[in-house]
Order: structure tokens, then sequence, then C-alpha cells
């Protein structure tokens, strides 16, 4: 397994690195930081344009400002923004915005994706099946943006509304400015009331796609010959279902939400932008392409493209551990 | 659903697992606060631009409107921008009127500092403090011992001395040739007047390099200092959370602000998300740009939110290329400009947001502007497309069989209208025109132009000049100097912003005035004679002012827009909260 995990994250590298190249060339070719200079009026002197250009490098060639950049980038320097910040010291604070508003909204989605799937499968055409699945295709069809709007507009008003006090905010991780004047119980439950509303919309929105690749595995592995073996050998329904189906059902969502949440860490954009959590995704659309910004963009290639990889390779170990049959070399 | 009890523990990590990751994101700036100064309650603006990277306003990483907010009370400028476009003297910084004399080729201003007036740690404003703003923006040239990083030089490039009599507190200000704009110097949130004992450096080289580095905006602005009613502490600005809270200066000299924090919090330019966060009063009071259906959902808050559309300084126009072979000649220009009917562009685009929306008639001056005058020829104030075409056709056109003129050398008349990619607005202000262009037989097209504000290296851009007719917008302002670069002619291949390429001596004769005089009588009748010509020459069509929307809860008092760069907060530190 280790010498896999070795390839496996050698190739990445390799991926990482054609990537890279291709979004470097692709943004320096269509970028261009200066372009909001020069309808400024006045305009400003021709030396802030000769200075701008020379300070970001934009005078070099393309190769040489690859290589700037990539062998910065080896050693954990992404380069700056082109308003001087450096990007890494941005990405990692995004990491940890984002990384708040998933981690809870995977866990539920995980949980009610598997239950959902189970039961779906287990009482194929009933009620409770066509429930679910009329549910989950309704969750699927929904556009998050529009979706997020509908918690916002009925769930926190009619919650706020029940207390008689502002229960569950609609924008931002804090009341802005509470920290200078609160702490303890308020500041956290602020938070929490904060919270709610992404991890939900969050939640309900992954779960509801990944409850139909449960629902499937589910279906595929009840109707297998070593279920019937089980039960024939006198062991009870429940336990076959969960000791013997569920594991083995569980490997085609583990690939799915692996893959997931990869992709999330680079940023739910509609979510975060609904909400305002100025996470990964606002970084790559306002901070990175908004402002033609080549080394925000390359930073955020970097790291969402890391965890992608990351996950991936996480759920081909779960492989081997979920299926004793694979044996990963 | 029943949970196992171990999928509860996992639910359970999961949910501490987020919390931890909170609290380790969250800002550790408790402990600031301005509960001690006495005002009370507080404000959330929603910001809608991107968060301030810098905070230094004169550079380019410092040169975004979000920091312009943040510093619209923090440091002191000699003058101020009113609501109604005036410009005022500072009453809290100057003890009297600032008074401009020229002789020859010289001009003198002297101002007259308040004894009182002082920094927020107590140092006196002085004369040091103008100088120091003079050095850091007087020449940009690194070979002159300039700041290369200078969005802009102008005024203080003419400025030969600062000096300060009275211990500092009378300060006279030498220009030569004199500035136009002298006002304009030491005022706006782009250029106040900077803390010398802050900001100050021993050579002029390592002033340069301090103006370089700005003031980013994870250490906040050096000392914290402010010499206005508001102030920004380092601790009260959560870089990770996009969220900046002024409190008030304890040691402002003047009126003190009534409200206890003002609350910057970047909210995106989401339209759902600020009309839901003001309705759930989650924010105070947004400044977006406006667009239809954000106005009315806005408008149903009322009672618990106000809200007003003003016309700013921003104004949108059609500028015609002078080196397309048809625009080169003046009678098409002018034929386009005839067929055009300006006032149903306007009910179809800005129209729609207020009945007070009007046709843009002067080039200089916007129309609640008190120096402007409606110089428009009566011919351009409707449809007029038989005019249009006998000035074609005394230019040698003849209409086709499609109904589109042709030229015998310069070929049909097809001209294509670029604009900024995804913007409703000028969108539909070109597919208004172009039935009505089809009428006075030109015909004309739209094309969203990516690269239009880009550098001279791409072709289509205006500065390459690669497009026939454009739509986009210049910002005025109260002043007059940054008029001559856009009408000016052009000088070879430096055509400044005069996009069109067209120009005249007598025009140039003017500006050369305009810029030398400081009376503003006379620079208001120059600036008329300017547009009188300028409609005659037919470089651009101005088409109407953009519109700005301020919507605020209805328990805070003494609310203004200001719809010039000043903005919304321009006189934040005079609200109050019930």
């Amino acid at each position: 397994m280790f010498f896999f995990a070795v390839r496996r994250i050698l190739a990445s590298v390799l991926v990482l690195l054609v990537s890279s190249f291709l979004v470097f060339t692709l943004c320096a070719a269509s970028f261009d930081p200066l372009a909001k200079y020069y309808n400024l009026n006045p305009r400003p002197p021709e030396s802030f344009f000769t200075n701008l250009r020379e300070q970001l490098g934009l005078n070099d060639n393309f190769f040489l400002r690859y290589w700037h950049w990539l062998s910065g980038a080896v050693t954990g320097d992404f380069g700056e923004t082109i308003n001087g910040t450096p990007v890494a010291d941005q990405l990692f604070g995004r990491i940890l915005v984002t990384g708040r508003m998933i981690v809870a909204a995977v866990v539920i989605a995980v949980i009610l994706a598997i239950v959902v799937g189970v039961i779906g499968a287990v009482r194929q055409h009933r009620p409770s099946d066509y429930f679910f699945t009329f549910l989950v295709y309704v969750l699927i069809a929904l556009p998050t943006f529009w979706f997020a709007a509908l918690l916002k507009e009925f769930v926190a008003g009619g919650v706020n509304d029940l207390f008689g006090a502002q229960v569950l905010f609609t924008i931002g991780e804090e009341t802005p400015g509470l920290s200078l004047y609160a702490s303890g119980w308020e500041l956290w439950s602020d938070r929490l009331g904060h919270l709610v509303l992404p991890t939900v919309s969050l939640a309900l929105l992954s779960f509801a796609a990944w409850s139909r690749f449960q629902r499937s595995a589910m279906l595929d592995v009840l109707g297998s010959d070593y279920m019937r073996l089980a039960r024939a050998k006198g062991l009870t329904y429940r336990r076959t279902v969960v000791r013997h189906g569920l594991r083995n059902a569980l490997i085609p969502l583990t690939t799915v939400v692996a893959l997931g949440i990869g992709t999330l860490f680079g940023g739910a954009v509609i979510t975060e932008t609904v909400f305002v959590w100025h996470g990964m995704g606002e970084y790559l659309l306002s901070n990175g392409i908004g402002e033609n910004d080549i080394n925000v963009v390359l930073g955020w290639l970097l790291v969402s493209a890391v965890f992608v990889v990351l996950f991936n390779l996480m759920a081909d170990l779960l492989y081997a551990v979920l299926d004793p049959r694979i044996r990963l070399a | 659903v029943k949970l196992s009890k171990r999928s509860a523990a996992v639910l359970a990590a999961g949910v501490a697992g987020a919390m931890t990751l909170s609290a380790c994101g969250g800002s550790d700036d408790g402990g600031g606060g301005g509960s001690e100064s006495g005002g009370s309650g507080q404000v959330v603006f929603g910001e809608s631009t991107d968060f301030p990277e810098n905070l230094f306003p004169l550079i380019s990483a410092g040169n975004a409107t979000s920091t312009a907010n943040i510093e619209a009370q923090l440091f002191p400028q000699t003058f101020e921008v009113q609501p109604d476009f005036t410009v005022k003297w500072n009453e809290e910084l100057l003890t009297e009127e600032p008074v401009s004399e020229v002789t020859g080729d010289t001009q003198t201003v002297t101002y007259k500092l308040n004894p009182d007036a002082v920094w927020s740690d107590g140092e006196p404003i002085t004369a040091d403090d103008f100088d120091v703003a003079w050095r850091m923006q007087r020449s940009s040239d690194p070979a002159n011992g300039g700041c290369p990083e200078l969005l802009s030089t102008s005024g203080y490039e003419q400025i030969t001395a600062v000096e300060g009599t009275d211990e500092g507190k009378t300060v006279t200000v030498t220009y030569s040739p004199p500035f136009a704009d002298w006002q304009a110097s030491f005022t706006g949130n782009n250029s106040p007047l900077f803390p010398a004992h802050v900001v100050d450096a021993p050579t002029q080289e390592e002033l340069c390099a301090k103006v370089a580095a700005g003031w980013p905006i994870a250490d906040g602005i050096p000392s914290d200092i402010s010499g206005g009613p508001w102030q920004l502490k380092k601790e009260n600005i959560d870089v990770g959370g996009q969220i900046a809270v002024l409190t008030p200066n304890e040691n402002f000299w003047g009126e003190k602000p009534k409200v206890a924090r003002l609350v910057f919090q970047n909210i995106g330019n989401d339209p759902t998300t600020a009309v839901q966060g003001l309705s759930r009063g989650e924010l105070n009071m947004i400044y977006p740009q406006p667009q239809l259906d954000l106005v009315d959902q806005v408008a149903d808050l009322a009672p618990n939110v106000e809200s007003e559309i003003s016309f700013g300084l921003s104004f949108e126009h059609l500028d015609f290329n002078s080196q397309d072979p048809h625009l080169a000649d003046v009678n098409v220009r002018k034929a386009f400009a005839l067929a055009l009917d300006r006032q149903q562009v306007v009910d179809q685009t800005v129209g729609q947001f207020s009945s007070d929306a009007e046709v843009l008639n002067n080039h200089i001056w916007k129309t609640n502007q008190p120096e402007y005058e409606d110089n428009a020829p009566a011919e351009y104030n409707a449809a007029n497309p038989e005019q249009a075409k006998q000035l074609l056709q005394q230019s040698g056109y003849t209409l086709g069989q499609d109904g589109v003129f042709t030229h015998p050398q310069r070929g049909r008349l097809a001209i294509q209208i670029d604009t900024t990619a995804n913007n409703p607005l000028r969108q539909t202000t070109i597919e208004v025109m172009i039935p009505q262009l089809k009428a006075a037989g030109i015909e004309g097209t739209f094309n969203a132009n990516t690269d239009i504000f880009n550098g001279p290296d791409k072709p289509t851009s205006l500065i390459a000049g690669g497009f026939q007719a454009a739509v986009f917008a210049w910002v005025g302002n109260p002043f007059v100097s940054a008029q001559p670069p856009i009408y000016q002619s052009p000088q070879g291949d430096a055509v400044g912003q005069n996009y069109a390429r067209v120009g005249t001596p007598e025009i140039d004769a003017l500006f050369a005035e305009l810029i030398r005089t400081t009376e503003r009588e006379r620079q208001v009748e120059i600036t008329n004679q300017i547009d009188v010509l300028l409609w005659d020459l037919m470089p651009t069509l101005p088409l109407y002012q953009k519109p700005t929307f301020i919507a605020y809860s209805s328990n805070i008092d003494g609310v203004v827009d200001n719809p010039t760069q000043a903005g919304p907060l321009w006189n934040a530190s005079t609200w109050t909260v019930e």
C-alpha cells in the first residue's frame, strides 16, 4: 500500500505541473492587470505603468515568469497579489474559512446519504422509497443560489420570528465587530447561528445526489448471492443488511464523496457568495479572475488540486479497508 | 430517522471539528472597541466592492472604493466636495477660507489651520503635514527624486514651495505655473493630508520606499493614526472576515461622532444578499450598483428601510473614432448623433430607475452641477433622421438597396459599437440605438469587447484605437484639470485619453488657458465655450449620468448620499442611531 501511495503522489505531482503550466499560459495570455488604470481620469503617469509592469514581471519572458512562479511555489512562496499581499497568507486563512463551512455539512450529508440510500434500497417501491426519491430529486433540481435564498427568506425569517430575536444569520461567519464587545457563549452562539444555514444548504444539496449512489449500490448488493447465503446461514435480516450489505455498498459512495470533498475545498463557490463567507471560491473568482491576478489563480489551483489529489488517495486507501479483496501494490 | 450511537458520535465530531476550525480562523481582536467614547449604537455598512489590501490611497494597491469609503473621515482635507457637487472649505480644520492669489506666473494659497487641530496621538497638524504630502506626490519620475508608484501627481508637480509660519499653523503653498484646481490639492479621500511625524523619512528615497510599500491591511494604519472624527485601530481590522470597525477618535478637536461604531462588512455584489441582509437587520446600510429588481425589493422594505436614487458624476457617452474612414468625416459623426433619440435611450435605461433621469447635454459638467449649461444644438434633442440623411448625402453617400448608405470610396456605412462585456445597461443602450440608426440609413451593430480597457498591446483597446464607436463611462468631478486629456488634440501617438483622436487648435488654446485659470467664474465660462465647440466637432456624444443607490435602516438619522468620489460615508460622524 505504501508503494501504491508513493506512485499515486508522484503521478499527481506531474498532473499538477502540467495543469499549472496550462493555467499559467491561459492567464498570461488573457490577463492584463494594468487594464483598470488606463482609464483612470486623469491617467496615471507613464512611469507608473513602467514601474508596475517591472514590478509584476510583465516584461520578462513567458517561460522565465513561469519558472519564477514555480521555483517560488516549490519553496512555499506563492508570490504576491498585484496589490502586494503574499498569496500564501491569504490562502491559508481561506482554506480554514471554506473548511469551517464544509466539515459539518459533509458529515451530515454522508450520514443522510447512507441512511436515505439504504432505506430507499431496502424498502424499494414502498411509499418511503417514493417519498425520498421525490424529495431527493427536488433537491438535486434546485439551483444552489435559489435554495440558499429560500433558506434565508423563510427558515431564517421563520426561526427568528419564532424566537423573537436574531438566532439565525445570513451574512458572514459572525456578527461584524461582535468580538470587540462580546465573548464566551454570546460569541460562540453567534458563530453557530451563522454556521447553520450554509451548513444546511450545503448538506442537503450534497446529500441528495450521494443518496442516489448509495441506493443503487445497495440495491446491487441486496440482490447478490452472498446475501442470500448469509440469510440461509441463519443470520438475521438486519445483520445481513448492515454487515454484509452496507459495507460492500459503501465502496462506490466512498469514491464519489472523496471527489466531492476535494472539489468542495476548492470552494463551494455559490454557497460562499450567497452567505458571504470569504473562502476559496470567492478567492478564485473575485480576487483571482476578477482582478486579473495570475498568482492568485495559480495559488488557488495548486491548493485546491492538492485537496482533490489527497482525497482521491484517501478514497483508494479506504477501498482496501472496506474490501479486503483489493490489494494495492 | 434514528441514528445509531456511532453515527451520532461522528456527527458530533463533525460539528466539533467545525467549531474548532472556527476558533483557529476567528479574529483574535477582542478588547478594542469604543464604548467609552460616549457615542451609542452602531451602523453596519455592507461594502459591495472588494475588501482593501492596502490602506494607502496614493498607490495602485490602495486605489479601491472600499479604501476610499473607510478613509472618508480619517484624514483631514482642506476642501470637501458636497452632495450638491459644490466644494466647501473644511471649517473644522481651517479657521478661515483659504485665499489664492496670482501674481504673474506664480500662485500662492494660504491656509490658516485651526490651532486645536491635532492628530489622534496629540501631535499638532501643521505645515509639515502639507509639506510631506507635497514631497510624496510632486513627481513620479525616479530620476527626478519622484516616486513611480504614484497614481497621480496632478497639481503637486506644480508646487514650488510649502512654507509654514505661526508655529506651522499658517501654511503658504506656492504654485508655478498657477494651478486651476488648487482646491483639489490636499483634498479628497485619495489625496488628503498625511501625518508628517508618521510618514516622513530622512531622505526622498526612503520616503518613496514608504510610499511604495503603503499600508498593507494586515498591518493597519501606522500608529493607528487619524486626523478626523473616526479612527481605524489595527485590532479592529479582521482581514479574514473582511471586516473593519471604525471607532471615534478620542482626540478629535471638532464635533465627535455620535455613533459608537461604524462597521464595514464586505458583502460582495450579490443583490439578494444585500436586500436580505438589510431586511434581517444584519446590515444597516448598502450602497450597491443599482439594478432594477434590487431597487424594487428595497422599496418593499419601507418604512423600515429608506432608499434614495441620485445621479452621480459618472456618465455614459458614445466615442467616435476619427481614424475610421467613415467617422473621420464630421458629417458622419453628426449624422450619427442626429439619428439618435437620446431621450428614448434614457427612458429604456436609467429612466427605469428614476423619473429624474435626463439626457446629458454637456461634455464637461453634469446636469446637477451648478456649472451645467445645456449647450446642445436643438437638432440633437430628438431623432432627426431626415437631417442626418441630408448630411450623409452631402458627404457623397448614397442610399443603397438595403436601406443603408454607401460611399464610393469608404464603402457601406456599417458601424460597430463596442462596449464592455457583461454590462446590461450599456448593452441596452446600444440595442436601443441600433433601430434608430437604421431609420437614418446607418447600420449599427453591438460588440462586447473584453479588451476595451486594456493596454496598447491589445489591438482592439480604446488606447490602441482598433474600434469604430464605443460606449463607456467617464467619471466627472467638480474640478477641471482632468478634462484636457480627453478632448485635447492628440500629439502624434500620444492620444492621452482622447480616444476619438480629434481636436482643434481653438479648443487646445482654451484648455491651455483653463489649466492656469484660478477663478471659478472664468473656468466655467471657458469650459462652456469648449463644450459649444465640442458639439460642433462631435468627437463624443454624451448620453446620460449613471445613478447611485443608497438604502439604509430608517433608524439612522442624518444620512445624505454624496454621489461624488466623497461617497455615502462622507458625513458619517454626524449620524445618530435611534
